[in-house]
């Protein structure tokens, strides 16, 4: 159904409007859809059978085959569903078996259903296709990048894929909340094990129970939200919650409905490391490169903008509530992009750039077009995958250096040209060189951001960490691959084991070689790389107006609400109109950060140095690399406020509980009996007169006692 | 014969004659006489003799309240109690032989043992 | 002979068995008979007829004592009891397999206790009869008792009698309030009787507000010392420190059980509008037993108490399922009960193996063991995992109803549930699940993950000298038969949680039981005490009228 063009020719707002209410599609059974099941029971056995490779301790590559074919598979039928159905299809829903199911009575509140079933409709597909996709790819890659590990570690890693896969789909593919809830904590689960892989690291285990933790966090958010839908609507299953949506059960209600959109943005904002809950992304870097590529660049990070374009609709029905994902995706952008251009290891800055890029796809949620969110989550999956699996080739090949100013040149190194030329075409995608799919989805962002009053201050930010986003981007490139030869090689790359001998050839009389890559990670940077450039070609259609997949694909799911990008005509500033405002200022921005990197760290590496100190010894400016460097203190701000601050509560509550309850109340209570015998012991001196005196004095109480009566009763009358 | 009939029938009528209250006040007085010396003195014979004491005013107790009652019960049990006042005399004084042969003393404070 | 006096019997007859028999067998003994008390567990759960309809089976009077008075031994269970059953048959042979190489001195005593407590455990979930219930309640604290002050550690004859004097004072009350409820019965009608069914019957209808108001706080007082509540716990992490492994494991997966059992068996039912008015009371008790001991747990050096805070956490969950009174609560409140105790039983478990290789609890001197035991590590973080709620075991569910019911329990008015706890709670109390992931994770972070430090070994990683064999001549990762009693506690983990079906659709029917007298008492108690009724309706925040609009 071609509604775009209609949608693009109605003037002034009008993706905005005509769509506001566009009906949310209905979903209908479908059971004959039942195999798809396997697209969850197939990561789940090769989780099984890995796990059992590593109790028997194979040595060889199995547990990688097995994943592969697993995950290619799950692909395959995806792939098949989707082609099967096309784009517009209406959504369907396939239920597996009962999860947690019950009902008691009639009526409001009395039944509660949350089964495991798939609700497909084309956002589910277009986010599983690049999941199962990109999984496929990179689990290929981890097939070489983690021979080292050959043995136990080698299928425990590639049970947490596995793991993580399953988790994945179960997130995305969910017809109810509680399903989603179960993905949702399945990835921080894989998650968990796979930044935690190198478990003697302390280092890797402190960012493994960071990241969990702040997940966490995140989760008790989408937990009350959860509670608050079923409680407001009586549901968490999508297809009745959407119809209720649709009904107008809307925007009228208490403080506690306006407060659901509210709750599961903090479970987003928790998993896909936005402000305030982002400073364990970069410390997830800590886990194996293809685990930094796959889980938290391209897919587990996108979980929250999942949720929040799944949720559209009712996100649609609270503008404040939008207004704040807008505005915390765009400062969480700027800040980590500050961060990210003093950052050394590569990883990190890739990671930082992981969160900047993700407030870009909340601030576009935020604004209204779930489309542009979308299609930013697909093209920077590849691009972002493509970047750090080429780090991890650098690493790989490096043993384990990722300091940028350790590295230099690369390109000219034997063997390492697709690496250095796939890290450049990620490279201008990420900085968002013109018609790079990274430029085409920022586009539609920023556009629409300009295409709201109240939102034009945010797209000046956006414009503005775009330069910044270009800056740091090629300071990589520029660094790493350009200029002339020259590479220390790494301490360790994978571990401390010392069981395996492959890392680098430190031992030839020579010094160090550089471990070239072969032929399962130079194909895979090629496969992606082949789509980073393809993801750009629906961005390119929407740019001439003509309609897209991807359009297509969030027009026909439940985030068509906001399926459309405004075209605003009427100029905003400097006498442009949105869009060409921002084709002029993001080229701009986007060269001019390139030729400031080019010129530090290319042309004349000593200038960023000397860049530095000047602004170091400033006074007024001083302030600022030292904050950018130390990452603006967020961690160490979280650790005062929250970690001391309860471990001092944790002890006092423990002194609380063993001296005051435990010593005081309980074995004091115990010793009152001892206490009472105490103060009667006097009494048992021994002393013959005294026990006389005890009977005498008892026996004269007695008298007086009965003679009181006696008296009262007028005994003597 | 009637004056026991007549004993019989005044024993419904219990009055306190003069002669009953001045006995049963010196009972208690000397009940009190011996009660205090047990509790003050020292001296375990001189206890024992506080005993004997106020043993003797219950029994003086009983003759009164025989009279009161025109029962000559109270008369009986008046031997009884010196029956055993001997025999426990008998017994005390054996055991206050004893404890002086141990300690050398006749005072009561030296025997303490029995305590908690 | 009706199956439950065959499935008590058994164990009793294995304990005489034991007692009387030598020394070496007597461990093969004791397993035999928790084996053969398991199957004939299944086969009375196989017999059940009632399990979707709540109703009580078999009520067989197996004789009685005191006729005078009525007690009468009376055994039957409906399908929570029969859960509970399970459970403690489930858990016994485990156990037992997991005590085998832990102790090596006056083993008959050892295992004859174990079966003793098996007896008294299954008497009080079987129990038709309050005096039954109490029997075989309070019976479980004498092997308890023993098993600790002899088998433990060095503290233990202070965790003993601490342990024992406690529980025992919080069960007199209780003994007191269920008199009162029978004298009252008798009273009105002439006739002592102290089945469960006439005491529930007659308590809930004819005793007066504030009769129910203190009953139901004597009956608290036993059954809340014993889950623990918060302010009543600090028996537990002391007889858990000193406690050997298995009795440990009974503790924290059965004993507890008692607790809880009791209150939704006996506190509940007897004194419904006392529960409801003192709701609050113990919500606030559930959500400060739920924080504060998840903050102590973080503080903790040693393993074993860290687990027993953490027990005194969850249980903290299951009082606010169960104070919720609607059926979501409730019926999260029991599938927490036997999944708490499948998870913690199986850490205390997984702590014991590792404290026979290296005879320390303390996390500051062991670091990394997943490199030395891997099987080991596995296991314990599937546990933790468990015991931390993940979704897709079977900690979440029960958690995760718990909390529902609680967040909801307001909303059931109009449909005549008294709740009268309401979101605040709920959203309080799951900050209890960000604290319960941190101080799990910081548990495993010590124990599990890290650079490899043994404790009491030289500090090369590599020991290659030193064989396969570890300390205690067991060898350095798990053994069969501990693999083998572990294995099937992780599949049932991970059933429950991927399939909960099985449980939830069986104790619907008892908890709709529980709670059909519920609307009616308590609107019979606001009208004595004046108040109004509250299926009036009072809806959060104003929006009660408008809920009703969008029906889906």
């Amino acid at each position: 159904m071609n509604l775009l063009p209609l949608v693009l020719a109605a003037g002034d707002d009008a993706g905005h409007g005509s769509l506001a209410n566009a009906a949310i599609p209905v979903a209908t059974a479908a059971p004959e859809l039942a195999w798809l099941g396997w697209v969850l029971a197939l990561p789940a056995i090769s989780a099984c059978l890995c796990g059992l490779l590593a109790a028997l301790r194979v040595r060889n590559k199995l547990p990688a085959v097995l994943t592969v074919l697993a995950l290619g598979t799950a692909f395959a039928l995806i792939l098949k569903v989707y082609l099967s159905r096309g784009p517009d299809a209406a959504p369907v829903i396939v239920h597996l078996w009962d999860w947690m199911n019950f009902s008691w009575g009639e009526g409001p509140w009395k039944s509660f259903q949350a089964d495991v079933s798939l609700y497909l409709d084309s956002l589910t597909l277009l986010w599983m296709l690049f999941v199962t996709g990109l999984g496929t790819l990179i689990a290929v890659f981890a097939s070489e990048y983690m021979e080292g590990e050959r043995g136990p570690g080698y299928a425990r890693f590639f049970f947490g894929v596995s793991i993580f896969l399953l988790a994945m789909s179960a997130l995305v593919m969910a017809d109810n909340l509680v399903l989603l809830y179960l993905g949702w904590e399945g990835v921080g689960l894989a998650s968990y094990l796979l930044i935690g892989f190198y478990y003697q690291k302390p280092s890797a285990v402190a960012a493994a129970k960071k990241a969990f933790i702040m997940n966490r966090v995140g989760d008790l958010g989408l937990a009350v939200g959860i509670w608050l839908i079923w409680v407001n609507y009586g549901t968490v299953e999508y297809s009745a919650l959407f119809q209720a949506f649709t009904e107008g059960g809307g925007a009228q209600g208490g403080w506690d409905r306006a407060l659901i959109p509210f709750c599961l943005m903090l479970g987003a904002f928790g998993k896909s490391a936005q402000l305030p809950l982002f400073t364990w992304l970069p410390d997830a870097m800590e886990g194996p490169t293809p685990v930094s590529a796959l889980i938290h660049a391209a897919t587990m990070v996108t979980a929250g903008v999942y949720l929040i374009a799944r949720m559209q609709p009712l996100f649609m029905l609270h503008p404040d509530a939008m207004a704040t994902v807008a505005w915390i995706g765009g400062l969480t952008a700027l800040l980590a992009a500050t961060i990210g251009m003093a950052q050394h290891d590569i990883k990190r800055v890739f990671a930082y750039s992981t969160v900047s890029q993700l407030g870009y796809m909340f601030m576009g949620l935020g604004v209204g077009t779930a489309f542009g969110a979308a299609y930013h989550v697909f093209t920077h999956a590849f691009f972002k995958a493509l970047l750090f699996l080429t780090a991890g080739a650098v690493m790989h090949g490096f043993a384990g250096q990722l300091d940028l100013r350790k590295l230099s040149g690369l390109r000219r190194v034997p063997g390492f040209g697709v690496v250095c030329w796939t890290m450049l075409l990620g490279s201008l995608a990420l900085a968002a060189f013109p018609f790079t799919s990274g430029f085409l989805s920022k586009d539609l962002i920023l556009v629409q951001a300009f295409s709201e009053p109240r939102f034009v201050a945010l797209g000046w930010l956006g414009l503005a960490t775009a330069g910044l986003t270009a800056y740091y981007t090629f300071r990589v490139w520029f660094r790493v691959c350009a200029g002339p030869v020259a590479y220390t090689p790494g301490e360790e790359a994978h571990g401390d084991h010392g069981d395996h001998a492959h890392h680098g050839h430190a031992d030839h009389a020579g010094g160090f070689h550089p471990h070239a890559p072969r032929l399962a990670i130079n194909g895979v940077l090629l496969l992606i790389a082949v789509g980073v450039l393809l993801s750009a070609v629906p961005g390119y259609m929407a740019l001439r107006g003509e309609h897209n997949w991807v359009q297509e694909m969030v027009y026909h799911s439940t985030a068509v609400r906001a399926a459309g990008v405004a075209h605003v005509t009427t100029p905003v500033a400097f006498g442009l109109d949105p869009h060409g405002l921002v084709t002029v200022f993001g080229i701009g921005l986007g060269l001019g950060g390139i030729l400031v990197a080019l010129w530090l760290h290319l042309l004349d590496r000593r200038m960023a140095d000397r860049l530095r100190t000047a602004l170091r010894s400033n006074p007024l400016t001083g302030w600022l690399p030292t904050c950018m460097e130390n990452k603006w203190y967020v961690d160490q701000i979280y650790d005062v406020a929250f970690r001391q601050a309860a471990w001092i509560t944790s002890h006092l509550l423990h002194f609380f509980d063993r001296h005051l309850i435990d010593g005081l109340l309980v074995n004091g209570f115990g010793r009152l009996p001892m206490m009472m015998g105490r103060l009667f012991q006097p009494l048992y001196n021994g002393a013959l007169q005294g026990y006389a005196t005890t009977m005498a004095g008892g026996l004269i109480l007695v008298l007086a006692w009965v003679a009181w009566r006696w008296l009262g009763a007028g005994g003597l009358a | 014969m009637n004056t026991a009939v007549e004993m019989a029938t005044a024993t419904a009528t219990a009055t306190a004659s003069p002669a009953v209250t001045v006995a049963l006040a010196f009972s208690a007085v000397l009940f009190g006489i011996g009660l205090v010396g047990f509790l003050v003195r020292r001296n375990m014979i001189l206890m024992f003799l506080c005993t004997e004491l106020m043993l003797q005013a219950a029994a003086i107790a009983f003759i009164a309240f025989g009279r009161m009652r025109m029962d000559l019960g109270g008369q009986v049990f008046v031997i009884f109690i010196l029956t055993v006042a001997a025999a426990e005399a008998a017994l005390a004084l054996g055991l206050v032989v004893l404890l002086y042969r141990r300690r050398e003393t006749l005072s009561a404070e030296s025997w303490q043992e029995l305590h908690e | 002979m009706s199956s439950p006096l065959l499935l008590l019997a058994i164990p009793v007859a294995t304990a005489v068995a034991t007692a009387m028999g030598p020394e070496r067998a007597a461990k093969w003994t004791a397993f035999v008979g928790t084996l053969a008390a398991f199957a004939a567990s299944v086969v009375m759960a196989v017999q059940f007829p009632e399990w979707h309809s709540g109703a009580f089976w078999p009520e067989s009077v197996e004789g009685s004592a005191l006729q005078a008075f009525g007690v009468s031994v009376t055994l039957g269970g409906d399908s929570v009891s029969m859960l509970l059953l399970l459970l403690t048959t489930f858990m016994m042979p485990m156990t037992i397999a997991g005590s085998f190489t832990a102790i090596t001195e006056r083993q008959r005593e050892y295992y004859t206790w174990f079966m003793l407590l098996e007896a008294g455990v299954l008497l009080a979930f079987l129990a038709r009869d309050f005096v039954a219930f109490y029997v075989g309640y309070e019976f479980t604290l004498i092997p308890m008792y023993f098993l600790i002050s002899i088998w433990g550690g060095p503290q233990r004859r202070a965790a003993a009698i601490k342990f024992f004097v406690f529980t025992f004072l919080g069960s007199v009350f209780t003994l007191a309030a269920a008199i009162y409820v029978a004298a009252r019965h008798a009273d009105m009608t002439g006739v002592w009787d102290f089945s469960l069914a006439t005491l529930t019957a007659f308590g809930s209808e004819h005793m007066t507000a504030t009769e129910q108001f203190w009953v139901f706080l004597g009956l608290m007082a036993g059954f809340a010392v014993k889950t623990p509540i918060f302010p009543v716990h600090t028996w537990l992490p002391l007889a858990h420190d000193q406690a050997p492994t298995g009795g440990s494991v009974i503790l924290a997966a059965l004993l507890l059980k008692l607790g809880t059992y009791g209150v939704y068996r006996i506190a509940m039912p007897v004194a419904p509008s006392g529960a409801v008015e003192t709701a609050t009371f113990f919500g606030i008790l559930g959500i400060l037993a739920i924080l504060v001991t998840a903050m102590i747990c973080w503080v903790q050096t040693d393993v074993k108490k860290l687990i027993a805070y953490s027990s005194v956490s969850h249980m903290g969950f299951v009082i606010m399922g169960l104070f919720a009174f609607n059926p979501v609560g409730m019926q999260g409140a029991v599938m927490y009960m036997v999944s708490h105790g499948l998870s913690t039983g199986a850490m205390f478990l997984c702590i014991g193996m590792m404290y026979e290789r290296f005879h320390t609890k303390e996390m500051d001197q062991m670091s990394g063991l997943a490199r030395r035991m891997p099987v080991w590590g596995t296991f314990m973080v599937l546990f933790t995992l468990a015991s931390l709620g993940l979704p897709g075991l079977n900690g979440f569910v029960g958690e995760f109803l718990c909390l529902m019911g609680t967040f909801v329990a307001e909303h059931d008015q109009p449909a005549g549930y008294p709740g009268v706890m309401g979101p605040w709670f709920a959203v309080v109390a799951a900050v209890g699940l960000i604290l319960g992931a941190m101080y799990l994770l910081i548990m495993l972070g010590k124990v599990v993950w890290g650079p490899l430090k043994v404790p009491g070994a030289s500090a090369d990683p590599h020991e290659h000298a030193h064989g396969d064999v570890g300390h205690g001549g067991l060898p350095r990762d798990l053994n069969f038969r501990e693999i083998a009693l572990l294995a099937p506690l992780a599949v049932a983990c991970l059933a429950i949680g991927v399939y909960p079906r099985i449980m939830l659709d069986v104790t619907e029917p008892s908890v709709r039981e529980t709670l059909v007298a519920y609307p009616a008492r308590v609107n019979q108690h606001n009208a004595e005490r004046g108040l109004a009724n509250p299926a009036q309706g009072r809806g959060v925040a104003g929006a009660g009228s408008t809920k009703t609009e969008v029906r889906p």
